[in-house]
């Protein structure tokens, strides 16, 4: 156990007596724990548990909604069990909903550590899950492996200092950063549509948006684009008049926003009726318009919406622990769900092509040290593309991409209202381009 | 245990009956048994408890402002997350990480002094109101901080330097004598000279005014109390999940969980919170599973309490059956002789005795 500091308590009597039945009492808890653990495991030999925490309800529900489907397809992949070293484990994937909600996400990680002892944990997207699990793992010492959230906000959000080694032992993260928002911003608006390469932006004051006005927006303005900011609005606004009448005075050819859902659609309606949204070539959203629903919550104005993302059903990558590819995977839920593909299922599968690959490579992987070790030299290929442990821009971190892709009227025939196509490719060259970026039209 | 001579043959104030003896003497018993459970328990069963105390503070302090002080708060979280920041600030000034959950707690007591000078003057429904307000200010100010980013946040990582079974049996600990000195300190206060003004205030202000009772004073004593007691829930919470996110800890959620303990529990009353945590805790382990239904069965639940027994499970027992299991108030032993309407039977030991309690129970 470590010691507390003495000087703490030098200058209060009662507490170093304290602090001493404290170590005791701590020392044989250690013993008695370590005694029941031993006892436990042999029971349970062979079986592998991974614990899968992600929003399936409330108001990040729209990341969650495909996860039935993602894990029936691992799980039936697993069915035979997993082979490591020669050895067939059994494998439970314990799947936790954490209602959107950071403390309940906290405990149901807690739970699954203590209760369930998982081999491995794996959390699925934004900060409200992933940050909360992440730190419960890595407090107790279990592995865990997170995507689908800015890898700054996951690593710099949780205590790691820029420049300084990294404070995580137990915890790895995959996925898109700034950068890659930068490098496909500027391939998409240098792409086929022309404009002024005037950019309004509009970055509420929240932790994304922030972040975006001060790591991204100087980064677009060294490469030609002139970036007009009216300054940060709160979450929740209802009147834009200010920020429109802005944008349509410098003439802002291409808009650029990172915002809740609701604040987008009370924004863009307003900018239609204002006369800005057909001064607009390219309307390119971030943070809301991630799927299908979301656009078509817009009706006409989310026509040929500029978007971007971590997953597309164009990714030339399978699946290594289903064996599906991207087209599989989103027909497949298509099939099952009546629902259109979302970007999220292959995000969710790349995570756990990316935990079970790890738990293959360990030489043990019932062993917590074993299986963090494989993670931390991981360097496989999932259905998201590359996932590269060894090389990352910071410890714990492998950069993913994000792909710019374009809202368009699905051809004729299709069950749905609108297509997710693919318009560049700056973050990974081997995603197949399918369409030229059209300018936006009210 | 003064005041009571059972030969004496007029009617005697009477504080520990029998009863109370022997609850307070279990109250300590069990405070004992619990204080080995590191010893025992497995973690899970740890982590539990912890998150068990850390409610009957919630609970016990918005109990002593809201059915004591008669301060009826919505944003108590101010205070539950200015106790996290607290420590999230101390511990990246490299103080000790669990000397700064505790110095956290009292430096927002120092905090919560100055507050009370103007949040006081408000009263009854301004006051909750102006509370909230208070709660979104100190949130907002809170993300100002460049250590916490904005909603991004940060974690007490220092914590992770501790090993994990040591870590938990001190949070443990430190949760178990958290929840146990502020218990006892409400416990000695509601006892104490000012515990009857307190009582007086919360039944009627001008009233207890107009008999010479420092109201703005005692009210002050109560609100930083209670604001020390939710920063030290705050500080603790955040040690058990050590991920900071402001609308985590800021959220009005937390006086809402309180309000619901307090209220099933039994408001006004000492072990009613006490009830009303272990209520809580068991609903959200069984239910706390089936999302947006538990949220609205426990808002539902704290509807028909507040409608149909607003002084919750303890306060209908008490009245009741006249059962007091900790002697926070006083009895009125009378001799035998007198007639049976005016008694209580069983419930404070052998010998009958009229109640004449402090505070009266209706309101």
């Amino acid at each position: 156990m470590n010691k507390p500091p003495l000087t703490s308590s030098a200058h209060r009597p009662g507490l170093s007596r304290r602090r001493l039945i404290l170590a005791a009492g701590a020392g044989g808890l250690g013993l008695t724990l370590a005694g029941s653990r031993r006892g436990w495991a042999a029971g349970a030999e062979n079986v592998l548990k991974v614990g899968f925490v992600s929003p399936r309800t409330g108001a990040l529900a729209g990341f969650g909604e495909t996860d039935g489907y993602v894990l029936q397809s691992a799980r039936k992949a697993l069915a035979k069990g997993l082979t490591v070293g020669g050895k067939t484990y059994q494998v439970q994937i314990l799947d936790r909903d954490t209602q959107s909600d950071p403390s309940r996400a906290s405990q149901l990680a807690k739970d699954l550590i203590n209760n369930d002892q998982v081999d491995l944990m794996l959390a699925v997207s934004t900060p409200e899950v992933i940050n909360p699990v992440s730190d419960a793992c890595e407090l107790a010492g279990v592995p865990c492996l997170s995507t689908v959230m800015p890898w700054e906000a996951w690593y710099f959000g949780r205590g790691a200092k820029p420049g300084q080694p990294s404070p995580f032992k137990w915890t790895y993260h995959f996925g898109f950063g700034v950068e890659e928002f930068h490098k496909t911003y500027v391939s998409q608006w240098n792409g086929p549509v022309t404009t002024n390469k005037k950019v309004g932006v509009l970055y509420p004051n929240d932790a994304d948006g922030n972040a975006i006005r001060a790591h991204l927006a100087p980064l677009l303005a060294k490469q030609g684009f002139t970036i007009v900011d009216p300054g940060p609005y709160e979450d929740g606004t209802t009147d834009y008049s200010a920020q429109i009448a802005l944008f349509k005075r410098e003439h802002c050819q291409i808009f650029n926003t990172f915002p809740i859902p609701p604040d987008f659609a009370a924004f863009w309606r307003q900018a239609a009726q204002q006369g800005y949204a057909r001064m607009v070539k390219i309307c390119q959203v971030a943070k809301t318009g991630l799927f299908p629903s979301d656009i078509e919550a817009l009706g006409r104005l989310g026509i040929n919406m500029a978007s971007a993302c971590y997953w597309h059903k164009a990714f030339p990558y399978k699946s290594p622990l289903t064996g599906l590819s991207g087209g599989e995977l989103a027909a497949g839920y298509e099939r099952t769900s009546g629902k259109q593909w979302t970007q999220q299922l292959g995000a969710s599968m790349s995570l756990l092509d990316a935990g079970f690959q790890a738990l293959k490579d360990s030489s043990d992987p019932r062993s917590k040290d074993a299986v963090v070790k494989a993670i931390r030299k991981l360097n496989t290929t999932t259905m998201i593309g590359k996932v590269d442990f060894t090389s990352g821009p910071v410890p714990n971190v492998s950069a993913g991409p994000i792909i710019g892709c374009q809202w368009v009227k699905a051809p004729p025939g299709s069950k749905f209202k609108l297509d997710c196509v693919v318009t560049e490719h700056a973050t990974d060259p081997n995603v197949p381009v399918e369409a030229r970026l059209l300018p936006y039209h009210v | 245990m003064s005041g009571w001579n059972p030969l004496a043959p007029l009617p005697a104030v009477e504080r520990w009956t029998p009863l109370a003896k022997v609850s307070a003497a279990a109250g300590v018993a069990l405070l004992v048994l619990l204080a080995l459970g590191p010893l025992i328990l497995n973690a899970n069963l740890l982590d539990k408890l912890t998150t068990l105390f850390i409610y009957v503070i919630l609970a016990l302090m918005w109990n002593a402002l809201a059915g004591y002080g008669g301060l009826v708060s919505i944003g108590q979280q101010a205070f539950f997350g200015l106790g996290a920041y607290g420590a999230i600030r101390l511990a990246d000034a490299g103080v000790n990480v669990y000397l700064s959950l505790v110095a956290s707690a009292l430096l927002v007591g120092l905090v919560a002094q100055p507050v009370s000078a103007f949040m006081l003057r408000l009263k009854a429904g301004e006051f909750a109101i102006g509370m909230w307000v208070l709660a979104e200010l100190a949130h907002l100010l809170v993300n100002l901080d460049k250590l916490v980013q904005g909603e991004t946040g940060t974690s007490l990582i220092a914590l992770t330097a501790y090993q994990a079974d040591s870590r938990r049996a001190t949070i443990y600990w430190l949760a178990l004598a958290a929840m146990a000195v502020l218990s006892g300190i409400v416990f000695a206060l509601l006892r104490s000279r000012t515990g009857a003004a307190i009582q007086a205030i919360r039944d009627d202000e001008e009233a207890a005014a107009a008999v010479g009772v420092r109201v703005l004073g005692t009210k002050r004593i109560i609100f930083i109390l209670a604001a020390t007691g939710t920063a030290m829930a705050g500080a603790l919470w955040l040690a058990t999940a050590i991920s900071f996110q402001p609308k985590t800890y800021f959220g009005v959620q937390w006086t809402a969980y309180m309000i619901f303990m307090v209220l099933v529990g039994g408001l006004g009353t000492f072990e009613g919170p006490l009830l009303g945590a272990v209520i809580f805790f068991t609903i959200e382990a069984w239910f706390g599973g089936s999302g947006v239904w538990y949220l609205v069965g426990l808002g539902g639940t704290a509807l028909a309490f507040s409608l149909l027994l607003p002084r919750g499970i303890w306060g209908a027992v008490e009245r009741r059956l006249s059962l007091r299991l900790l002697p926070v108030g006083y009895h009125l032993k009378v001799p035998l002789g007198i007639p049976e309407s005016n008694m209580t039977e069983g419930a404070s030991g052998q010998a009958p005795s009229a109640v004449a309690e402090i505070p009266p129970v209706e309101r």
